[in-house]
């Protein structure tokens, strides 16, 4: 019983710790998801520097994409746009809606390179 | 992981699909085909009118006698069955997976909707065992089977309850998840879960035999 | 409270329907090898079947809920042995399972199963979700041991007269004549004028019988014969073969005889160039004409209409050919035959004809489509006295039923049901009056000076 105890405490501090230690770090962040009305599912969290470092990406438009009449522009980037300024929620055309443009980028990617979370649970933190 | 998910979540998914979808089409138009060969004459008996009335009348909730003798089977199979229809139609992050690859999308439910209803069908799941367990007349008629064919309908809700609440081991039960529910979809045309397409004949042909011969009720 | 030794006594007590013997079922099984049987099963499986019984057996989830619909399994204290899906699983399931492998005990088993404890009545087909007609399965099996000669051996002796006599009792033809003459004769003393007209070539009505009408119960022919000439009805009844509308072949699966059989009534009531059959209170007759042995022969329906009694009587009551005197006074409630019921929905018509001449009816529970089955019907009583107490123990809740109604008279429009009546309330001391509609409006009709 006293086993018991102590354990549980043992666990709990432990996930105490954890969770402080990790909350604390300066540049812990998010996806922004302030486009949207209302989110469904958890926040995402992501580290810019540290992805792309991992990932090894160097040009800015492989997330930050340009695309005009359907064709990608190699020479053009976004970094400075709001994936929202051009794709609604509601879908239009060509450009996928804003939600399916946000998997696409990031899945769509991780599929392809085959490194990188794929499943809903990998991305979105738990409700 | 990520090369079993895209392995089960894709070329897999697709053969699992061809085999439910092509499967069902075979089995039902097997049934008419060898119907026409060896038992013609039973077309001539079928109506709409009164395979209709069959139809509504046992879609109806207590519209049957027997659903009145067997009150707490019937709640239950109705919930189960709605439920098992509409969960895995309707549920946004499968919505979603369909419309990142074949770009098709349809009206989702509040995830905490499919949430319950998931649990309902869990719930009916266990209800079905242990009647099947208690009941003399059922156990009676209960082979392994049985067992089989419950725990492949139970299965794909279970590994999904628990995907969706990322509880420990949320990757595997992902794939799990996946995996199961392409194990039902190929057992529906496959197994006695055939009911699923055939139930709508054979209700339909007692129907009219009952409605247009013999003048009388069916429920 | 029973003591638990005593309720041990009782159970004992009641005859095991694992403990009959029956010489048809014996000497059948055992002529027989696994070779032949496999061979007929086969046979029978892929030539006379279809999608229809793959289907049936294939969509069925094992999910008990046709049980409550049979006598059996109720009067039995819920055994699931007599469950209508118990009975296919002891039945069909293996035969197909084992594509036919199964050992002549088993068919013996099985023919028992399929011939005595089931009356093919259908009630199973109106409680399973998916609406298997399970009684369809049922008579595949008695087909499979009709082939393999394994049936019960007074059906079996039935269906034989059957096919030597286009009767059903070993009726000759000259005892069929003698026996119709000598009730006008005796009628003629209550109404002078009357007749029983043989052979009338166009007139309205063929009136048929079952063969133990002329057998044993020729005061029916009597009251027919009264009904008839008091109601005015241009009708005739066959002098050949053709006149038994009866069919046990078609219970012991021995289709080719059925067929025989409904083409000779057909055929006959053609020759007369009458507009349609009239048959007397039979259920079983009803099915054979109407459901089954006319399907045999090609017919969606019968070639020339057929009428039961209680659709008669109502016709004739209801258009005033028949006038009553003075109701009849018992208590009484009606039994609604299977093949008539669920199988021809003349129970609102039963009803009209039943309030029309009595005074108190009482309804059993529950009734119309849902009536619980008599136990005879279905070739069970043509089984004869080995499986007598198989009809008794087998229907405790009809005997339950009649007695909650606290009627002195039972009227039970089919013959099968008033023999297998007759046998319950006999059996569960009920004391209670078995009748045909035609007995009570008889007695109550006002009948020409």
């Amino acid at each position: 019983m006293k086993n018991g105890i102590l354990i549980m405490f043992a666990v709990l501090l432990i996930s105490v710790i954890t969770f402080a230690t990790a909350s604390s770090q300066e540049d812990v962040s998010y996806i922004d998801t302030s486009s949207f009305g209302k989110t469904v599912r958890g926040m995402v969290p992501f580290e810019h520097d540290e992805h792309n470092d991992n990932a090894g990406l160097e040009d800015c438009n492989i997330c930050h994409h340009v695309y005009e009449d359907g064709i990608f522009m190699e020479d053009e980037s976004s970094e400075d746009q709001m994936c929202s300024e051009c794709h609604d929620e509601d879908s239009s055309g060509d450009k996928p809606p804003l939600r399916t443009a946000f998997h696409k980028n990031c899945k769509g990617c991780h599929l392809e390179s085959k490194a990188g979370p794929v499943m809903c649970g990998s991305c979105h933190e738990k409700n | 992981m990520n090369t079993l998910y895209q392995f089960v979540a894709g070329p897999l998914l697709w053969i699992a699909f061809a085999l439910f979808i092509g499967g069902s089409l075979y089995k039902v138009i097997n049934l008419i085909l060898l119907t026409q060969k060896k038992e013609a004459y039973l077309f001539c008996f079928l109506s709409w009118k009164w395979s209709l009335r069959s139809i509504l009348h046992w879609l109806t909730p207590f519209g049957p006698r027997n659903m009145k003798l067997h009150p707490a089977m019937t709640v239950v199979t109705f919930i189960f069955h709605i439920c098992l229809l509409l969960t895995p139609v309707f549920l946004l992050s499968h919505l979603i997976l369909l419309e990142e690859s074949i770009n098709i999308s349809w009206w989702a439910l509040p995830d905490q909707v499919a949430d319950i209803m998931t649990l309902l069908i869990i719930g009916a799941c266990i209800f079905f065992l242990v009647r099947r367990i208690n009941s003399p007349e059922v156990r009676y008629v209960t082979s392994a089977s049985d067992f089989v064919l419950l725990a492949i309908v139970a299965a794909p809700f279970v590994t999904g309850f628990w995907a969706y609440h990322q509880w420990a081991g949320y990757q595997p039960a992902m794939i799990l998840h996946i995996v199961t529910g392409e194990i039902m979809l190929v057992a529906i045309p496959f197994t006695r879960l055939s009911h699923m397409l055939f139930a709508v004949f054979t209700r339909a042909y007692i129907g009219s035999e009952f409605g247009g011969v013999r003048h009388a009720k069916d429920w | 409270m029973a003591d638990p030794a005593e309720k041990i006594e009782e159970k004992k007590a009641i005859p095991s329907d694992d403990n009959i013997v029956d010489e048809g079922l014996e000497k059948g099984a055992a002529a027989l090898t696994e070779d032949k049987i496999a061979s007929v099963i086969n046979q029978v499986i892929d030539e006379e079947t279809g999608a229809r019984l793959k289907v049936y057996v294939d969509t069925c989830i094992h999910c008990g809920l046709c049980s409550e619909a049979c006598h059996y399994y109720v009067s039995h204290d819920k055994d699931p042995q007599y469950s209508p899906v118990g009975k296919i699983k002891q039945t069909i399931w293996p035969m197909l399972k084992k594509k036919g492998r199964v050992s002549p005990e088993f068919i013996k088993k099985a023919s028992q199963i399929a011939s005595t404890q089931c009356n093919v009545c259908k009630r199973c087909a109106m409680y399973c979700p998916f609406g298997i007609d399970i009684a369809y399965m049922i008579s595949i099996v008695r087909r499979i041991c009709h082939k393999l000669g394994v049936t019960p051996l007074y059906l079996q002796d039935t269906a034989n007269s059957h096919s030597v006599t286009m009767n059903q009792m070993w009726v000759k033809e000259d005892e069929w004549i003698d026996t119709l003459q000598w009730q006008e004769e005796d009628a003629r003393e209550e109404i002078p004028s009357l007749r029983i007209p043989l052979e009338k070539e166009g007139a309205d009505i063929m009136y048929s019988v079952i063969a133990p009408e002329p057998k044993f119960l020729a005061g029916l022919i009597y009251q027919a014969g009264i009904i008839m000439n008091t109601a005015g009805i241009n009708w005739t009844m066959p002098a050949t073969p053709g006149w038994d509308n009866s069919d046990m072949a078609m219970y012991s699966g021995d289709n080719e005889i059925m067929g025989r059989l409904k083409k000779s009534h057909f055929e006959t009531a053609a020759r007369l160039k009458v507009k349609k059959i009239v048959m007397g209170e039979c259920g079983h007759a009803f099915r054979s004409v109407y459901d089954v042995g006319n399907r045999w022969l090609g017919w969606k329906m019968p070639p020339v209409e057929v009428v039961h009694a209680i659709e008669f009587y109502y016709d004739i009551l209801k258009a005033g050919k028949i006038k009553i005197k003075k109701k009849y006074e018992k208590p009484v409630t009606l039994h609604d035959p299977c093949n008539v019921v669920r199988g021809r929905g003349l129970h609102e018509k039963a009803r009209y004809v039943v309030n029309a001449i009595c005074e108190n009816f009482i309804e059993m529970h529950p009734n119309r489509e849902h009536n619980y089955c008599c136990a005879a019907g279905g070739g069970v009583i043509n089984c004869g006295p080995p499986f007598k107490m198989t009809r008794m123990t087998g229907n405790r809740v009809k005997a339950d039923q009649i007695r909650t109604t606290g009627a002195s008279v039972v009227i039970s429009p089919c013959h099968n049901c008033h023999s297998g009546l007759e046998d319950i309330v006999h059996h569960y001391e009920l004391g209670t009056e078995v009748k045909f509609i035609s007995d009570i409006l008889y007695e109550v009709m006002e009948k020409p000076e």
